[in-house]
């Protein structure tokens, strides 16, 4: 009997021993499914339609990735507060949710080359009585926690020492809490602000100019330790560029020329 | 499945910072409790009276405390008055949200506490020469409040771990605020989540214990 069992446990340990090798990449792949981290309160990077479908060019991006590999697109809807758990808990294989590439991030995450560049601007009302962004010293100012552009004013705020920083959790409550008067401004990004000027749901609103922050590079993040899917993205949002498909997408959705992804002077 | 490396020295270099944090946790939850305290005992007894047109709004504050979310309870101080004009920072919504959630729930607890004090005992006094209100300050009041010591307790518990409900009205200076400003900036969501959980469990039993040892002192016959 044991010289049976010998080479059963064998074979029993090598189809185990195969798929634990398996990288993520391996994994989407083989499950048919790509599941996308996308922030849903963010048009026009990600939204609802009428119907209640998810749409944006976060969407699109997903869904252009998971063609390229060969499988089905899941949209996983997920604050910005919450991307990070997302893929830790293995709820969404990787984030289009316009994360920010810090380096303190860095060091959580693993980043894809930048997929898209936001600039940010001054969001205020119109009876606020502010003109730039300098007339934000000593204002309340609110953003999404979180975000690039909240991190940013939140240590402008700290520096001039006086008025205050409120984050809040999603877009939302930012444009809701801006119209009501419990915040005089916010920084968002160009495409956001013109996106919910826009849609008319907030009255009064209007952009005072452009924050003074450096462009606010995003990438496509997953597991820091998932080199063979990062590869695979960092050529992905190549051929995204190379095929024009980058470009058609932002004209669709910013309804304007996309922005470079090179940075001068340096590699990658 | 759980593919993640734990980074605890970054979390720990923060611990300052989140102890900050913990006394503006402590400090909300102190007032709401306060202000909770003196609301539930107007309420106790207003729904005690005989007049209906005190019942009746003491009964609609007590049924919304009770019976709608805390969550719902913040929001609506911070976005549902400011919608009508009335702008309080995170930090005066956050405490006016669970000071009305605290007075639901006590004057509940209170009037409990009230039904067995015998009705003669303020008969008793009133035939000593007492006022209604003197009596009741006197001898009602300091039994109810034995009685309910320790489920008072209990919801000061309740009103510390509510007080991380602050984030949805922009509130970033208690204990969930800080740790999530901090999890934003650096994405160690997970060390700093355990750390702020140990740090609202400790104060949870530190109150906790600190009232049992109180009760033990204080209630000896």
């Amino acid at each position: 009997m044991t010289f049976y069992r010998f080479p059963a446990g064998l074979l029993a340990a090598a189809l185990v021993a195969g798929p634990v090798q398996a990288d993520k990449l391996d994994d989407i792949i083989s499950s048919g499914t790509l599941r996308c981290a996308v922030v849903l309160d963010f048009p026009p990077m990600g939204s609802r339609d009428a119907n209640n479908e998810p749409v944006g060019f976060d969407v699109d991006y997903c869904n252009d990735l998971a063609a390229a590999l060969g499988v089905e697109a899941e949209i996983v809807e997920t604050p910005f507060p919450d991307r990070i758990p997302a893929l830790v808990s293995g709820r969404a294989d990787i984030g289009v949710a316009s994360t920010s590439d810090t380096l303190e991030r860095a060091k959580t995450v693993g980043f894809s080359i930048p997929y898209f560049a936001f600039t940010n601007v001054v969001l205020t009302r119109e009876d606020a009585g502010i003109s730039d962004f300098d007339a934000l010293e000593g204002r309340t100012v609110g953003s999404v926690a979180g975000t690039y552009e909240a991190i940013a004013l939140e240590a402008d705020v700290d520096e001039w020492g006086d008025g205050s920083f409120r984050p809040y959790q999603s877009q939302a409550d930012v444009f809701l809490a801006l119209s009501q008067g419990q915040i005089d401004a916010t920084i968002v990004t160009s495409t956001v602000a013109s996106s919910i000027i826009e849609s008319g749901k907030f009255e009064g609103l209007t952009i005072a100019g452009e924050a003074p922050y450096d462009v606010d590079y995003v990438g496509l993040i997953t597991l820091r330790n998932e080199y063979g899917l990062l590869n695979y993205l960092d050529l992905f949002v190549n051929q995204q560029v190379r095929t024009g498909r980058y470009a058609e997408l932002y004209e669709k959705w910013v309804n304007d020329t996309a922005p470079d992804l090179v940075i001068e002077k340096v590699y990658r | 499945m759980f593919n993640y490396t734990f980074q605890w020295r970054q979390a720990f270099r923060a611990l300052p910072e989140m102890l900050d944090g913990a006394l503006v946790t402590l400090q909300i939850a102190v007032l709401s409790m306060l202000i909770g305290m003196t609301f539930a005992v107007i309420l106790a007894v207003a729904r005690n009276s005989a007049s209906r047109w005190l019942r009746a709004p003491a009964t609609a504050w007590v049924e919304v405390a009770r019976n709608t979310p805390a969550l719902f309870q913040i929001y609506m101080a911070h976005f549902g008055l400011g919608s009508f004009g009335i702008y309080l920072s995170p930090f005066a919504a956050l405490l006016a949200g669970i000071a009305f959630n605290n007075a639901g729930y006590l004057s509940e607890t209170f009037r409990g506490a009230l039904r067995a004090i015998p009705d003669t005992q303020i008969r008793a006094g009133r035939s000593l020469g007492m006022g209604q209100a003197q009596a009741f300050r006197l001898i009602v009041m300091p039994q109810m409040l034995r009685i309910s010591f320790l489920p008072t307790m209990n919801q000061t518990v309740w009103a510390i771990l509510m007080t991380s409900l602050g984030v949805t009205v922009g509130m970033n200076t208690d204990l969930a605020g800080v740790t999530q400003d901090l999890n934003a900036r650096s994405f160690r969501t997970f060390e700093f989540f355990a750390l702020a959980a140990v740090i609202y469990y400790v104060i949870a039993k530190a109150v906790m214990l600190a009232s049992r040892l109180a009760a033990w002192r204080m209630f000896r016959y």
